[in-house]
């Protein structure tokens, strides 16, 4: 698990002002779900990311909460409007206070 | 360290329902809300509780009616999902998405999953598109709901079957 966190950022080649774009991203994360002994749940502290947070020009635009029934090295898609070029910032957090980041420049062309 | 706060019993809950006994809960409630402890997020009680879907239904959304919309949300799964570990879902929902009309949260709901609220999307209008898309796990063959929550209360709901051959929730 040395790449846990890994992130990365999928955005169209050419993006024009005003375009709705469509980004994909996708974490390299365990996801743990919850492990059963004779039939009960076990009480520990699982692994896995409960926040994603989307942040464009440093503005918040998007907050999804996840569960363990994500699936291991979860993969987003969303879309967001391009108003200015700038910053693209997904960061998630995960229950034992990870937080990985990607980024990814928003450039018109 | 974090195993022994979780064995002795203290949960998040436990300790904001002693401390509103006090009326303390409103100084202590926006410092736990906003950064909660790590340790106490993964841990049983941090989760979901495992419930029927009725159950789920009744927590997140009270009794509130909820329309049909099949005709405004593309809700996109598989019909046979031969891994339940990872199938792909993806809602679009049709909607101007500007300050007046948005969509403001977007649930995925597995009727079958033993915690059957998969994800929560916040949305806001500066995405100028409510499409969220993921890969979830499915513990059987199930219906999926994704429901729209539109900035003004309404909820509209679509569903679709899935077929799972290999459930992904291991047990």
């Amino acid at each position: 698990m040395a790449d846990i966190g890994r992130v990365r950022i999928r955005i169209p080649p050419s993006i024009k002002p005003g375009d709705i774009v469509k980004v994909r991203v996708l974490v390299i994360h365990p996801m743990e779900g919850v492990q059963r002994k004779d039939g009960k749940p076990v009480d520990k502290n699982y692994h896995f990311i409960n926040r994603v947070i989307v942040s464009y020009l440093d503005k918040e635009i998007g907050q999804f909460e996840t569960t363990q029934s994500i699936s291991e090295n979860p993969f987003f898609t969303f879309a967001f409007k391009a108003s200015e070029p700038g910053l693209l910032r997904v960061s998630f957090l995960d229950t034992h206070g990870g937080k990985y980041e990607g980024t990814a420049d928003i450039k018109f062309s | 360290m974090d195993r022994r706060l979780g064995e002795s019993g203290i949960t998040r809950r436990t300790l904001l329902r002693a401390l509103g006994a006090l009326g303390l809960g409103g100084l202590v409630g926006p410092a736990l809300g906003a950064r909660r402890p790590a340790w106490a997020q993964g841990n049983l009680a941090g989760l979901g509780p495992e419930e029927p879907v009725d159950a789920t239904m009744k927590r997140l959304f009270g009794g509130r009616p909820i329309k049909d919309g099949a005709s405004k949300i593309k809700l996109d799964v598989p019909l046979i999902a031969e891994n339940g570990a990872v199938v792909p879902v993806s809602v679009e929902v049709n909607a101007p998405m500007t300050p007046q009309n948005y969509v403001k949260a977007v649930y995925i709901i597995s009727d079958k999953n033993r915690r059957p609220l998969n994800a929560k999307f916040n949305l806001t209008p500066a995405m100028g598109q409510a499409y969220v898309g993921t890969n979830m796990r499915l513990g059987e063959s199930t219906d999926v709901r994704a429901i729209a929550e539109m900035n003004d209360g309404s909820l509209l709901q679509a569903k679709r079957e899935v077929k799972v051959t290999v459930g992904g929730c291991g047990g």
